[in-house]
């Protein structure tokens, strides 16, 4: 129960994080999915790199955060390039 | 008659999609850039205001399951000291960074299930589940290297001329065999149940066998500990 928990709100944290909101910023800017997926991917590989673990202590991050993060990152930018679909005509 | 006349007018819901995604003929650029930025940063204020609501002691010990936690940690040095400076429920169970601040405000939700569900509603049950409540804790502290002790607990600014020789010793100890805080300082803020030791080093084993994530960490000096201080 508490594994799932963690997953949960390891994806949580991911959405209202930099992949989540970034990614569909990003994903917004581009009609291109596969340009939306990468940069939403690439966003989600550097936010662990670039936030991840914290300042006092010396925890390595985990290849679950990797993966939640990448995957959140994906999805996001997709979802924002969706956005540009339907709402944009450029 | 024309066939726009004879088509149904759409449901509200159809109506309010289409208008949301339709292009605005009034509005102008600029207006929609400032009106977006303004109300984004109305939004995450508001978020972030309500997300620092849920962190105050108020908010914490609003249940009637965080009563007991509550009057135990007021015995603590974290509560009343010398020095006036205090470390509330969300200062050691909340982390500072945001995608793991998060993570817990998700995680916490099972708090409300189970005070809804009264899991731990009267004094027995809430002994009953005592020791698995703070493994769950001790696991979480043990895999961070105690990160929120260390937001405001440092090894590198103690004075050990000024700690105690038995916490100087232990401290300096610690730092040699790479242990964390939690290793020694369980029970620092609640009673402790009966057979923590065993569940520490429970927890210890688990996880040592799930990641390891320093190099130097003694399993072994950890357990040496924990055998001396159940001495």
């Amino acid at each position: 129960m508490l594994n799932i928990l963690d997953l949960l709100g390891t994806i949580g944290g991911s959405i209202l994080g930099l992949p989540g909101i970034l990614g569909t910023g990003l994903g917004m800017m581009t009609r291109n999915w596969f340009v939306a997926a990468g940069l939403g991917g690439l966003i989600g590989l550097l936010s662990p790199m670039v936030l991840g673990g914290s300042h006092s202590t010396h925890v390595p991050i985990t290849l679950t955060e990797y993966a939640v993060s990448i995957s959140v990152g994906i999805i996001a930018g997709l979802l924002g390039c969706a956005i540009r679909h339907k709402g944009a005509t450029v | 008659m024309s066939d726009k006349e004879n088509t149904p007018r759409p449901g509200l819901l159809r109506r309010l999609w289409r208008a949301f995604w339709s292009p605005s003929g009034v509005l102008s650029t600029g207006f929609l850039l400032i009106a977006g930025f303004i109300c984004g940063i109305l939004f995450w204020g508001g978020f972030h205001w309500s997300l620092e609501l849920t962190n105050t002691e108020e908010f914490c010990t609003s249940c009637h399951t965080m009563e007991t936690n509550l009057g135990e940690y007021r015995e603590t040095v974290h509560y009343n000291n010398h020095s006036g400076v205090r470390a509330i429920c969300s200062d050691c169970h909340v982390p500072h960074e945001w995608q793991y601040k998060m993570k817990a405000k998700i995680m916490a939700v099972k708090d409300v299930y189970h005070e809804v569900l009264g899991t731990i509603s009267t004094p027995e049950k809430y002994e009953e589940r005592r020791l698995e409540m703070a493994a769950a804790v001790w696991k979480k502290m043990k895999a961070s290297d105690s990160r929120e002790c260390r937001n405001c607990h440092a090894f590198e600014y103690m004075d050990f001329t000024i700690q105690e020789t038995r916490a100087a010793d232990n401290h300096q100890r610690a730092i040699d065999e790479g242990m964390t805080c939690i290793d020694c300082h369980q029970g620092i803020a609640h009673d402790l149940p009966p057979g923590y030791l065993e569940e520490y080093e429970h927890v210890v084993e688990e996880l040592a066998g799930e990641v390891r994530y320093r190099g130097e960490e003694d399993l072994a000096g950890i357990r040496s500990y924990l055998g001396t201080a159940a001495d």
